[in-house]
């Protein structure tokens, strides 16, 4: 369902915007969300994202000819992208965007724009990381020869294990995503790699049950996400563990609503009867005893 | 007859045509000093009488006019910035150092914060640059920075120069801000285009301004505080009446939110948004430069 609306929001070249843009300048899409102008440019930018790496060091030094003005939105997501190399060091944080727009040859002005900071280099890498996803799903991630359970192992493995390299600053950033201003944004991008996930394990449904399944992998891949932070076995072994046992037990939860469902029909129907007879009982002693009653009289 | 006749027709209509011209010319060449038409060259020096009448009640009065609000907006105004070590910050117009001051608290507190974590680059010493056209304005700076007992601070450097021909280097500033200044400044766009050649790439624009109010009861209140009150007031408290009735004018003269934030983005700019406050009185318009 989201990947049909970004295909309509990129189709039909959406052009809000409370920015306002010089004249001068080629336009392009401006989106207000800062997750769709990412996806923009993320679905855009995988393929500019091996140029950006050449002209990231050349941008620095701009000489007589003055190369054409960058867009704004790529400029941003150069920063960002710079700025990630530095999170290991210094975490999530203002300082770690300085040192990446220092990287890209801007001043660190350039951070005070950023609406919710932090948050935008956060969001920027969930954006990132999902657009991987979606590159390793299409360029063929084996998943043919798998069952449904272990196809979405195998996704939400390769996804966290793009974070790995961030391990160590993670708790930041969800703390920094669990934030009241910024839920909004990281529920969306969730759901957004929620519904991803099983768009790559070949589910189309669209009843309630696509519901139910997007809030349980989601479930799944939120606890697997936290597991994660106090692993230290090699190459997060028990984490994976931990995964295959979630997952399975995701798969029998179906089976298991089916059969509280049945269960709590038998008890029902039990308690009916139970009552039932209950009240036949009542009905039958007071209308002998009102008979003898009436008899009286 | 007929050619007298016709040429004393020609010598009215010239005579109209001389005094349009000569109308057009002062037109060309003429720009709003409140709700008066001035020559050009005359403006700077009617702004400069001004404030040389009223800088030394320039603080008190902004505290009345305002009632106190200007402090928040100028905080607010600081607020975007997000000063950062070895930043270099040029504040134009801002004889008395209001928003100077709080750049370097802000500084201070985040250099303190800053300490603690390992910063390379972080070796060039910020700086933060006051300029005003107004020497008078300048020396109320001064004296402010002694009482706070800045006067030997190397990070405040107060520099006496016209908006729109600074005399810092291309590319060397990563903040340019402007409070209440820029509606004074004759050409509104070389000021802008002046912010846009100090700034670095990635450098921002910010500016503090009274801006036009659009919601309709409110407005007529404005109206009213502004033309009945604040000339009184200038009277009562500065004893100057003209010159407070000149800063009221010129606010209404100056362009509005959207037409000042296209002349932003005319000179270079990129995301010119700009954030009204108090419902249009004060607006902060920021850019950035790339």
């Amino acid at each position: 369902m989201y990947r049909t609306a970004a295909k309509r929001l990129l189709g039909a070249g959406l052009t809000t915007s409370r920015l306002l843009r010089s004249p001068k300048l080629t336009s392009s899409t401006t989106i207000p969300s800062s997750h769709t102008s990412n996806l923009c440019t993320s679905s855009m930018g995988h393929t500019e994202s091996p140029i950006s790496n050449q002209s990231g060091p050349t941008s620095a030094g701009e000489g007589p000819r003055r190369k054409p003005r960058p867009e704004f939105q790529e400029e941003q997501a150069r920063v960002l992208s710079a700025s990630l190399r530095h999170v290991a060091r210094l975490g999530w944080t203002e300082e770690a965007m300085m040192a990446g727009s220092r990287d890209v040859g801007v001043s660190p002005s350039i951070v005070g724009s950023f609406s919710r900071k932090e948050a935008a280099l956060v969001e920027y890498f969930m954006d990132e990381c999902l657009q991987l996803l979606v590159d390793r799903v299409d360029s063929g991630l084996d998943l043919q020869n798998l069952i449904p359970s272990e196809r979405i192992s195998k996704l939400v493995r390769v996804r966290l294990e793009m974070q790995v390299p961030y391990m160590s600053k993670w708790p930041q950033a969800l703390s920094i995503q669990a934030h009241p201003v910024n839920v909004p944004t990281s529920f969306k991008q969730r759901a957004m790699l929620v519904d991803e996930m099983w768009h790559a394990v070949g589910d189309g449904a669209s009843d309630l049950d696509w519901y139910v399944k997007r809030t349980v992998l989601g479930g799944v891949y939120s606890t697997t996400e936290i597991y994660m932070l106090t692993d230290d076995s090699p190459e997060y072994r028990e984490t994976w563990e931990f995964l295959d046992d979630r997952v399975k037990d995701a798969f029998d939860l179906k089976k298991s609503i089916q059969e509280a469902k049945y269960f709590a029909q038998d008890i029902g129907a039990g308690v009916g009867k139970l009552f039932q007879g209950l009240m036949n009982g009542v009905m039958q002693s007071m209308s002998t005893r009102g008979g003898r009653s009436s008899s009286a009289f | 007859m007929a050619l007298r006749y016709l040429s004393s027709r020609m010598t009215l209509g010239s005579r109209i045509l001389s005094y349009r011209s000569s109308l057009a010319s002062l037109h060309s060449h003429a720009t709003s000093f409140g709700f008066q038409q001035v020559r050009e060259e005359e403006k700077s020096k009617l702004v400069g009488n001004v404030f040389t009448n009223v800088a030394s009640s320039y603080d008190i009065m902004n505290d009345v006019m305002s009632a106190g609000l200007h402090r928040l907006w100028k905080e607010r105004l600081v607020g975007k910035l997000s000063p950062f070590a070895g930043m270099k910050h040029l504040d134009v117009a801002g004889g008395t150092g209001d928003v100077a001051f709080r750049i370097f608290d802000a500084f201070n507190s985040v250099k303190r914060r800053a300490l603690r974590k390992v910063d390379e680059a972080s070796h060039e010493e910020t700086q933060i640059y006051v300029c005003d056209i107004n020497p008078n304005m300048l020396n109320v700076g001064k004296q402010r920075a002694a009482e706070r007992g800045l006067s030997d601070n190397r990070s405040l450097v107060w520099v006496e120069g016209d908006a729109e021909a600074l005399s810092f280097d291309d590319n060397s500033m990563d903040g340019y801000t402007i409070a209440f200044g820029i509606r004074n400044v004759t050409h509104i766009e070389k000021a802008i285009a002046e912010a846009y050649r100090v700034l670095k790439r990635g450098g921002r624009f910010l500016c503090l301004e009274l801006s036009h109010v659009d919601i309709p009861v409110f407005k007529e209140l404005y109206d009213l505080y502004s033309f009945q009150v604040i000339p009184n007031l200038g009277e009562l408290i500065a004893g100057d009446r003209d010159s407070y009735q000149y800063l009221v004018e010129s606010v209404r003269r100056f362009p509005p939110q959207e037409r000042f934030a296209k002349m932003i983005g005319d000179a270079g700019f990129e995301k010119v948004e700009y954030e009204n406050l108090v419902g249009g009185v004060v607006a902060i318009h920021s850019a950035i430069k790339l």
